[in-house]
């Protein structure tokens, strides 16, 4: 275990380092950048300086060594559009508003399709149960998108219940505020709530017809007891390894919620720092958000392993 | 009957007991004993294909029946609606900004004065095209990388292995975006940024049947006759993979029209005067708390191409995966 944690981990270092190399080659090609705008109408020799002062002016191979020895300490560069910001600095304003609309979501989504998924199983082949399958159906069709923009127009506009943009401040950061929280939170997790109902009731189907189901019926356990210590325990198992990946999920997912409610995330800034053709920011952010993604598939493999040990870790058993 | 038994008995023997050496058989020469061949007629189920008896399978889902009817008539629509109301998906007035729907605009007309019935439906073509495009190019590439992978193994296997690794540790949605930022906002972009990821999954698919196939009995037997490895591929392999892909290509349909809809709507997708959902339901976010029936239509359309297509798809799966059979 310890031995292939270890192998997953320098193989992790090597492809986070494939994919800077990647990054940086493809931002080197970018055509223009957001100085070009900027020192258009400056004198020639300021212009220059600008230009060093970000190390714009040096060739390419030369920017990439920095960069990638800046990778390695940790100094991402400055912004060039926004003086003064850093990957680091943005991260510490940012990170938390993303973390919690991404917590929001998680909780609120996984939470109600699991039991959406169960109600289904328990009351299979009855209304319940295909008024719960055609809502995840509708659900998977209707893109986050037109669905945030819907309920912002329903709810925040026609009714005026809830603040049409924007997101708490502060002290409410983290807590409080919520009436600027629900909206996004609901749009982001109405998918997740249709994928976990599906992804449940399918595993759960399947447990309903073994044998061990059939003796605690026998031995006359009451339908609640078998439901609670025997299916959803057995059922488990693809929700638990599926959750790392809905949690990656919502660091790209919320792209989409961060931009049509105004929210100040990382997700929005990511799409304005591509926008602005912000190259330092956009490969900063760009290595963070592999690197995480990369740590949340490691963790997801080690998952399936303690979740069920049958499971071989990959690499162990001959391909 | 007892003639061409004596016919038979005569041949097989001579007079001497001797089973003679120069017999030519015909097909009268062979008679069903026991049973009437009538009756062996009508006791064998009729010969059924694997693609019929999928449809057949397929017919019997009405809600699967009804989203293959529902994407025809969206087929049609995106055909001949935008000849329909005699306005230009392009042409702006400027008299007739923002109205509402009435009976010459029929959905209406956005900002500047563009009859949005038109655009609307012109979008959706685009949108289809360039998703059916994309599910095409990732079926195609990835099938063919899958299959070379299992087939040949070693280093191209390898080779294509850790390039599949590497992309898909990072969000495929970062990519886009990056691709989008460096190739500009233009149709080839777009196919590239979709593409690049999606192919990845259809190869590691098709790599793990047919490495399931490679070990078969009849690929030994084409080899063993001089078959080149192409012919092996495309004869063998792919036809007995065809029904994953096929349901591959109708699930992912609906994915690229999301994804071309929200890169577009994040701004980094098709840009104007290019028309498609995406850029028409980001005009219409602009205008939704004035005019909201701009952005109404294009994402009522939307919704309805990709449930349309969703239903179908899982109707098809139902109809195609063997384990259904009866």
């Amino acid at each position: 275990m310890v031995k292939y944690a270890l192998k997953r981990f320098a193989t992790m270092i090597v492809m986070l380092f494939i994919v800077a190399t990647a990054t940086f080659f493809m931002l080197a090609a970018v055509p223009g950048d957001a100085l070009t705008e900027r020192t258009a109408r400056l004198p020639e020799d300021v212009a220059a300086r600008v230009y060093a002062r970000y190390g714009l002016d040096k060739p390419a191979p030369e920017r990439y060594v920095i960069t990638m020895r800046g990778l390695v300490v940790g100094d991402f560069g400055e912004s060039i559009v926004f003086p003064g910001q850093t990957v680091q600095s943005v991260i510490a304003e940012k990170g938390p508003i993303s973390l919690r609309l991404g917590f929001q979501q998680v909780i609120l989504g996984v939470g109600i399709g699991l039991i959406l998924g169960v109600i289904a199983t328990v009351r299979k082949n009855t209304w319940v149960d295909y008024g719960i399958i055609a809502f995840s159906i509708l659900m998977v069709s209707v893109p986050t998108l037109v669905f945030g923009l819907l309920l912002q127009q329903v709810f925040a506009g026609t009714l005026g219940w809830f603040p049409v943009i924007g997101w708490p401040s502060g002290d409410e950061l983290m807590f409080g505020g919520w009436e600027y929280t629900v909206l996004p939170t609901l749009a982001g997790s109405f998918g997740y709530m249709a994928m976990y109902a599906r992804l449940l009731k399918a595993s759960m189907s399947d447990v309903l017809g073994q044998d061990y189901i059939l003796a605690a019926e026998a031995r006359g356990l009451s339908k609640g007891q078998i439901v609670r210590r025997h299916m959803i325990r057995n059922a488990a198992i693809p929700i638990v390894t599926k959750l790392p990946m809905t949690i990656a999920m919502c660091l790209t997912g919320s792209f989409y919620i961060e931009t049509i409610f105004a929210i100040p995330g990382l997700g929005r800034y990511y799409i304005q720092a591509i926008s602005g053709r912000d190259v330092t920011m956009v490969m900063g952010f760009t290595v963070v958000i592999a690197a995480m993604y990369m740590v949340v598939i490691f963790l997801t493999d080690i998952l399936y392993h303690v979740v069920d040990p049958r499971i071989q870790l990959a690499g162990k058993t001959s391909r | 009957m007892k003639n061409k038994l004596k016919r038979a008995v005569s041949y097989a023997v001579d007079s001497l007991g001797h089973v003679p050496q120069d017999v030519t058989l015909v097909p009268e020469d062979f008679v069903t004993r026991g049973i009437s061949e009538a009756d062996l007629e009508g006791n064998m189920r009729p010969p059924v294909s694997y693609w019929s008896d999928a449809w057949r399978r397929f017919k019997k889902n009405p809600l699967a029946v009804a989203a293959l009817v529902v994407l025809g008539l969206f087929v049609v629509l995106v055909i001949f609606a935008p000849m329909t109301s005699g306005h230009d998906a392009y042409l702006m007035d400027s008299l007739v900004t923002n109205q509402e729907p009435s009976g010459s605009y029929w959905f209406g007309t956005d900002a500047l004065g563009r009859d949005l019935w038109t655009r609307v439906w012109v979008g959706a073509r685009v949108s289809l095209i360039v998703a059916i495009a994309c599910a095409m190019v990732q079926i195609i590439v990835g099938s063919i990388c899958g299959a070379a992978m299992a087939y040949f193994g070693g280093i191209v296997d390898e080779v294509l292995m850790r390039i599949i690794e590497v992309v898909s540790s990072v969000p495929s949605l970062l990519i886009s975006l990056l691709i989008m930022m460096v190739a500009g906002n233009n149709m080839g972009a777009l196919l590239l940024a979709m593409c690049i990821t999606s192919w990845m999954d259809t190869a590691r698919q098709v790599r793990g049947l047919v490495k399931g196939l490679r070990e078969s009995d009849y690929v030994a037997a084409a080899q063993c006759l001089g078959a080149s490895p192409m012919t092996i591929i495309v004869r063998h392999l792919i036809p007995n993979t065809l029904s994953i892909l096929l349901l591959d290509l109708f699930m992912s349909i609906p994915t690229y029209i999301f994804s071309e809809a929200s890169l577009s709507f994040l701004g980094m997708g098709l840009k104007a005067p290019e028309i498609s959902l995406g850029t028409l339901i980001s005009d219409g976010q602009a205008m939704l708390q004035i005019y909201p029936f701009q952005l109404f239509y294009p994402a009522l359309v939307l919704c309805l191409i990709v449930l349309a297509f969703n239903l179908f798809g899982d109707g098809l799966r139902d109809a195609l995966d063997p384990r259904m059979r009866k």
